[in-house]
Formats: structure tokens, sequence, C-alpha cells
């Protein structure tokens, strides 16, 4: 609705600021000409200056319409508006309009040139994952005839079941010399339990500490939130020594404490992630509830998270995708294969058949099993983790 | 109160009697192929010993050592593990290996049984630190089709001879294999390096240190030798007659017969060998079992090729070594001892996956390996021929020297530097380790 609403120049006059969720569109300044930008108020030009295609179907209503006639006015906007102040359907969205429309038409070289670059770009980037896919199915007998044919060789689902040890035991194929013993449903499952252990309770205490940091007043705030940073500024791999013998003392190693307990309290990104949306949250809602009597967890349970479920959902998905691929800390501490998590049992993997050679179908066969978690999230919620990272990064 | 008395009595009484009933020691390999063979081992131990079980743990090759060694530090380091040449004077430098020869004298261990002079390979100063259990030497593998296509009669792979000059039969044999993508082979005039669809000869990795199945059965047939016998502090590496050999497997290089050094380590050769880039392989027997399985085309072994002092192999064996913090010691040394006996070794050597170290069972293997298809007397002639052989170089030290002349041979290999001032320099620093 409000993507729609912001080509209209008959709400720009009622200058009025649309605001969806956590996108807020503005009115270009163009659209009045003796206005400058101004933070806050209508005419800023929008964030994201690109030319939009705007359908046909919706015409430019007329001008001098107030904002609640406008939906009424939308409903009906399939009629013509043929009296005097009908217009042309609006195709972009600067004014610039008519100089603009056929910017395609004009350079049609360029948009072709573009989009092949892309292809080409998006080609580089999805082949390694296929070839990867590909190695998954074809059979181990196979791979070495057929390592650069683009589809696979005699395909079977073989490797995932010997991979996740759903093949019998007493099937011939497996006696195979050259083949890796791994028990992946388990590190799958390792990684599942870790990734959970590390980012329920992350984002609660980073949600908390980007609250204090952002909107609380205690002495020595300023202060902490220096070494904070001063802290965050020393490389993770001179943290792991230490780390490590903390780990050995506390008798941590190969249990999944010990893997997530670096992580579980707070990850720097995600204070300052956070301390950004709550930055960025006007003031007065909070004043508002505390003048209603509200202490300072009403405030926090109450209103701040429920408005930043957006960011939170985002922080949730960026850190389970980067726990869930986590190798170093957890190659160091968790080497049982009770405790394994996906990564460190691919490189076990790696060098568990003898022969020196790794066992390439089974190695693949687990990369694609630990690619397919991430890749359904990145379907799912991609747009939301590109949308929220676009918009935090505006700012 | 003196309920919780009672209980705790009875748990401990309970627990110190199920401690008589059964010992269970722990026992580590990496080798999968090798599992079943072992398990077998221990079953037959535990009918001999019912108070003994062994728990067998593989793990993978790359988690190996560091588990070994975390687990000396950690305490929690198995009881007895399969050890290999190159690690094992750091552990008993350290201290970590119970010395085995007061207990091989108490048993009376025959200890004549072994190929060879693995014995000795263990053995440090009259301390033993394991019992022989296998060996390996080095041959060549080759494509039996590619051989038919260039007309190489199979029955003259055994009598190639080579040198550091011309190389001799053995580099025209390789020429021979080589095979250009206008199909010429390198014998001819026009044979172009730079466009080689097939290679004579694929190198199985990275040349170290050692070169096990890279360049010391090449070098130590002109007359190199690494240092004086187990256990010296000075290496010869700046021997001339090394720098040769360097001098020869890079000019073939160039000559477009041996696969370019940057493509070929030790995940991808025999996989390079598999997928039809190369017409042989010079690869050591622990890959057999592994190049049957894996190659489309039928696979040959042929001997080494003779240089200026005849044909020789590097000599290589595992053996297995029991921890000094080890809560078993006596069970420990039972299975050692066992594993270490002509019956378990013939158990082993009936799964065709390796050759066992005691003499009178090393034909038991090679009648398995026949029955699976594969003609294994290339490696078993040069393992039983005491003059084809040459032991694994075990020196203090080993990881800093391996990490020394990594570097210099990478520089020969993949740089292209002169190999005699290189092997110097690296010479030098190496026996300044020694000092």
């Amino acid at each position: 609705m409000a993507t729609i609403l912001e080509y209209y120049p008959s709400v720009a006059a009622s200058d009025h600021r649309v605001c969806a969720g956590d996108q807020c569109d503005r009115i270009l300044s163009d659209f009045r000409y003796d206005r400058r930008d101004d933070d806050g108020r209508a005419c800023q030009r929008y964030a994201n200056d690109c030319l939009v295609r705007v359908s046909e179907r919706i015409c430019q209503l007329p001008d001098g319409l107030r904002l609640r006639d406008v939906g009424r006015a939308l409903l009906v906007s399939h009629r013509d508006f043929t009296g005097p102040d009908a217009r042309a359907p609006i195709r972009r969205i600067r004014p610039q309009i008519a100089m603009n429309t056929s910017e395609t038409a004009s350079n049609p070289w360029g948009h072709r040139i573009g989009l092949a670059v892309l292809i080409i770009l998006a080609i580089v980037s999805l082949l390694p994952i296929w070839i990867a896919v590909k190695t998954a199915f074809t059979d181990t007998g196979a791979i070495y005839t057929s390592a650069s044919a683009l589809l696979p060789k005699d395909a079977t689902l073989f490797n995932f079941q010997r991979v996740l040890g759903l093949a019998n035991p007493a099937d011939p194929r497996l006696a195979k010399s050259g083949l890796g013993k791994i028990d992946f449903l388990r590190a799958l499952l390792n990684s599942l339990i870790f990734t959970t252990m590390v980012v329920v309770p992350q984002i609660f205490f980073s949600a908390m500490a980007a609250f204090a940091f952002a909107r609380l007043k205690f002495p020595g705030r300023n202060l902490i939130f220096f070494l904070f940073i001063t802290a965050t500024m020393i490389p993770g791999a001179v943290l792991f020594i230490p780390n490590f013998i903390l780990m050995k003392e506390l008798g941590w190693l190969n249990t999944f404490q010990g893997m997530a307990a670096p992580y579980a309290l707070m990850t720097p990104f995600s204070i300052f992630f956070l301390r950004q949306m709550f930055l960025g949250t006007p003031a007065e809602l909070e004043e508002a509830a505390h003048i209603d009597g509200a202490g300072i967890l009403t405030i926090f349970f109450k209103i701040m998270l429920p408005l930043h479920t957006g960011s939170l959902a985002t922080l949730t998905i960026l850190t389970s995708i980067a726990m869930w691929n986590e190798f170093f800390w957890p190659f160091l501490i968790g080497r049982d294969p009770a405790v394994q998590v996906m990564a460190v049992a691919i490189n076990s993997f790696r060098t568990q058949s003898a022969a020196g050679t790794p066992d390439w179908t089974g190695l693949m066969a687990c990369t694609v099993l630990g690619i397919i978690p991430v890749a359904l999230l990145l379907i799912f919620f991609g747009r939301k983790v590109v949308e929220s990272i676009q918009f935090s990064g505006g700012k | 109160m003196q309920i919780i008395r009672k209980i705790f009595f009875v748990t401990m009484v309970a627990s110190t009697v199920s401690a008589h009933a059964a010992t269970e020691i722990s026992y580590w390999l990496w080798d999968t192929n090798q599992l079943p063979a072992y398990k077998a081992c221990a079953a037959e131990f535990q009918k001999q010993n019912p108070d003994i079980t062994v728990k067998i743990t593989q793990t993978a090759w790359s988690d190996y050592w560091t588990g070994i060694s975390t687990g000396f530090v950690s305490g929690s380091a198995p009881d007895v593990f399969t050890d290999h040449l190159a690690r094992y004077p750091e552990f008993a430098l350290n201290e970590q290996l119970v010395d085995l020869a007061p207990l091989i004298k108490q048993d009376k261990v025959d200890t004549g049984i072994y190929v060879g002079e693995l014995f000795k390979l263990w053995s440090k100063e009259g301390k033993q630190y394991g019992l022989p259990k296998d060996w390996d030497t080095i041959a060549i593998f080759y494509n039996k089709d590619m051989m038919k296509a260039a007309g190489v009669d199979p029955a003259t792979l055994a009598n190639l001879d080579w040198n550091p000059k011309d190389g001799g039969s053995y580099q025209q044999l390789i020429a021979k294999l080589s095979i250009d993508a206008a199909g010429k082979d390198g014998t001819s005039a026009g044979f172009d390096p730079k466009k080689v669809k097939q290679y004579g000869l694929v190198m199985p990795g990275n040349p170290d240190a050692y070169g096990q199945s890279e360049w010391s059965h090449f070098a130590v047939s002109n007359g190199f030798k690494f240092n004086d016998g187990l256990w010296a502090s000075k290496f010869y590496y700046d021997d001339p007659k090394l720098a040769e050999t360097f001098k020869w497997i890079v000019d073939a290089g160039k000559k477009g017969f041996i696969i370019p050094a940057k493509d070929c380590n030790e995940n991808n050769a025999p996989g390079l060998f598999a997928a039809g880039k190369g017409a042989t392989i010079l690869h050591g027997s622990w890959m057999i079992n592994w190049y049957k399985e894996n190659c489309k085309f039928e696979v040959g072994i042929a001997p080494l090729a003779k240089g200026p002092d005849g044909r020789k192999s590097m000599f290589n064996g595992l053996a297995d070594s029991i921890w000094m913090g080890s809560k078993h010691k006596p069970e420990a040394w039972k299975w050692v001892k066992f594993l270490g006996s002509p019956e378990a070794q013939k158990i082993v050597a009936s799964y065709a996956v390796v050759f066992p170290a005691v003499r009178q069972d090393v034909d038991t293997a090679k009648e398995a390996f026949a029955k699976k298809g594969m003609d294994v007397s290339p490696f078993v002639e040069e393992g039983t021929d005491p003059k084809v052989t040459f032991l694994f170089p075990v020196t203090d030290h080993a990881s800093d020297v391996v990490r020394i002349m990594q570097a210099a041979i990478d520089r020969i290999m993949l740089s292209g530097a002169d190999p005699t001032s290189t092997l110097k320099s690296a010479n030098q620093e190496v026996n300044a380790l020694f000092q």
C-alpha cells in the first residue's frame, strides 16, 4: 500500500510521512521543488533512489485528495479518469518521467550486457554447488572417469544412505576399499543441538545488553562500552588458546557446553546490531510507557522486543547460519564423535579413507546434507534477511 | 546414614569384583580397511583370554595423532595403539612408550620370525618400542590397457633399468606411454610437452623429506643414502647423487613424461591415475586394494626399475606400542604379544589388506591377494630381498627434518630452484638440529 502511495503527487501535498512496518516511504523532493530535504519530514528523497516500474493499471489520482480518501479512490481506480484532473498513468517514480520513460528503450544493450554479466556471475557462483550435488549422486566407482561431467553418472542415492548410516551393513558395496565410515546423522543432530544452545541464549542476552547500552543510563556505561569495543578488536584466533585452557580446567572438553560457551552469552555483532535498532526507535514510546508506570523490564519485554521482532528474526537467522557452519572452535573442543558438529565431522571424514584419497562421493553427500538446512532457511526467509540488512545498512 | 553406608560398601565390593571379572583395554588404529581384520583378532584373543576385552577405536588419520598427543597430556590415551616410524621417536623421547625389551626377555618371545630388519626399526639403544605387525614396499602400478595400446610387452617391465643421466629404459617406457593431444608419443620428434593428454608417470603425491613413494628408490639406487643408519645424527641430503636424481625428475617433467608437480598431491594423485590421466604410478603396497576396486581398467603391478646400484625400495613397517600411562599394562602386553605372533598375523594376512611382518605368514597374504585377482609378487619379492630393501630413516627431530626438507624440495619441484645449492643449505639446517 505504502509503495503505491508514494508515487502520487497528490499524497505529497498532504505532508504526511507514510510508514508500513519498518519501511517508511518518503516523497521525492523533486515533487516540491521549493523544499529541501528535511530528515523526518515528508519531503525526504527515498533512500533507494531507483527507477521502479508501476503497473499500468494504477492510475494517478487527482490532486488535492486527502489520505483517507485515497483508499476509496483506489478502489475505483479501474475507472477512467477522463476529467481535466486526470493524468496519464505513471510509469516512473521521478518527475523526470517524460525524459526517462524510455531509459531502457534508449539503452537496450546496456540492459542486455548487464543481464549477461549477472547470468555469468550466477553460473560461476552456483557451479561449484552443482558439482558438489552431482558428485554426491554419482556412484563411487564412476567418479574418477566422470569428474568433469555436468550430470551424475550412474546416479544413485547410496552415498546418502551410507553416510547417514541407513545402508544395510551386509551390503557388498560397503566393503569397497577407499570408503570412509561416518555417523553423519549424529553429526547433524549435534549441529542442531549446538546451534540451538548458542542462538537462543545469545539473542536473549544480546538484546538485553543492547537495550542497556542504548537506553539505560548507568554509571560507567560509556566506559564499559568503550572496553567492549576494544575487546572486540582482538582477533578471534588470539583467544583460542586461553579459552581452550579454560575449558580444559573446567573439564568441558568434548562437551556441548564447552563448544557453546564462548558464543552463548553474546557476540559483538549481535549487540551492535540490536543496539542500532534500539537507538533508532523513538524514545517517545518508552517515555509514554514510563509515564503510564511501566518499569524497565516491562518496557523491554512488552514494548521493545515486540517492536523489533523483525530485526530479532533477522539476527536469529544470521546467527543460526553462522553457528551451523562454525568449524574451528568445535574442532578444538569437540573431537569426540558423540559431540562432533557437522563441519568437524566432514573434516574428519576427509581423512577417514585410509588409502589417502578422500572418499569423494561420501564427502560430497555430507556437504550437501550440511548445506540443505541453510539453503532452506535462505529460501524461506532470505528476502527478510536481505531487506533488514539493507535497511540497517542504509541507516 | 547406615543404609547409605551399606549401599556404598556393597557398590565398592561389587565394583572390585567386577573389575577382576574383565579388564578392558583400549586399542586405536586409523585404517578402516584393517578394522575387520583386527576385530577378528580381538575375538580370537578374547577366546584365549576370557578376562580381557579389547575395545577397538578407529579414528581418521588427521585426528589420530592429535588425539594420541592430547590423550598423553590429558591422561586419556589408549592402552595400545598403532604406532608409526615417523612419530615414535618423539614419543620415546618424552617417555610415553613402554619399553618392551624386558617383557620380551621375560616371556621369551621369538624375535627372529620377522621379515628383514623390521624388529630393529623399532628399537633404540637396546629398548624396544613395538612388535612389528606389517610392512610395505613400493612398486609400479600400471594401466594394462594403455600398455597394450602402446605396444609394450608387460614381461619387459621386470627388467627396466634407470640412471639419472638419460633415464635408461625406464625413461623410454614412460616416454612411450606419454601421448600428447595430437596422438604423438614421447619418443617421436613432434611431441608437444605442453599439450599432453596422457602422462607416462604420475607421482603419488608431493615429494617430502623421505620420498617413500616418490624419489627415495631412485636416489638410493643411484648410490644416495639418507644417513649412517638408525638414530644417526647426520643426514646426507647434500649428496650430489640426490641432486642428480631430482634433476632427472624435474627434466622428465619438463619433457612432458611426468604429470606437473603442481597438479599432484596425495589427495588427488590416485584419482588422476584412475581417471586415465597417467599410464603408471609409483605407489606402495597399502594401495593395492584401492587401485583394484576404483580403477575401471585392469591394473598390473611391476617391480621398480634397477638403478646403478640395483633395485631399491624403502621398507616401512607399523607396530603397536603401549602407552606408559596405561592402567592395564600386563593385559596390554598380552594383547601386543598376541598381535606380534604368527597366529594373529595369519588372521590379518588372510584379509588381504597388508603384508604381515611374520615371515611365515607372508604367503598367506600373497594367496589372499591372488584370490582377489591381484598378483602381488613384485611387492613380496622386493620385501623379502634384503638387498632391495632399505630402512626408513628413523631419527630424532623428525618433524623438524620434515619441515625443513619439505620447503627445500617444494622449491626444487615447484619453483625450479637449483637442486644442488638448495639441498646443500637445507642439509646444513637439518644437521644443525642434532648439534
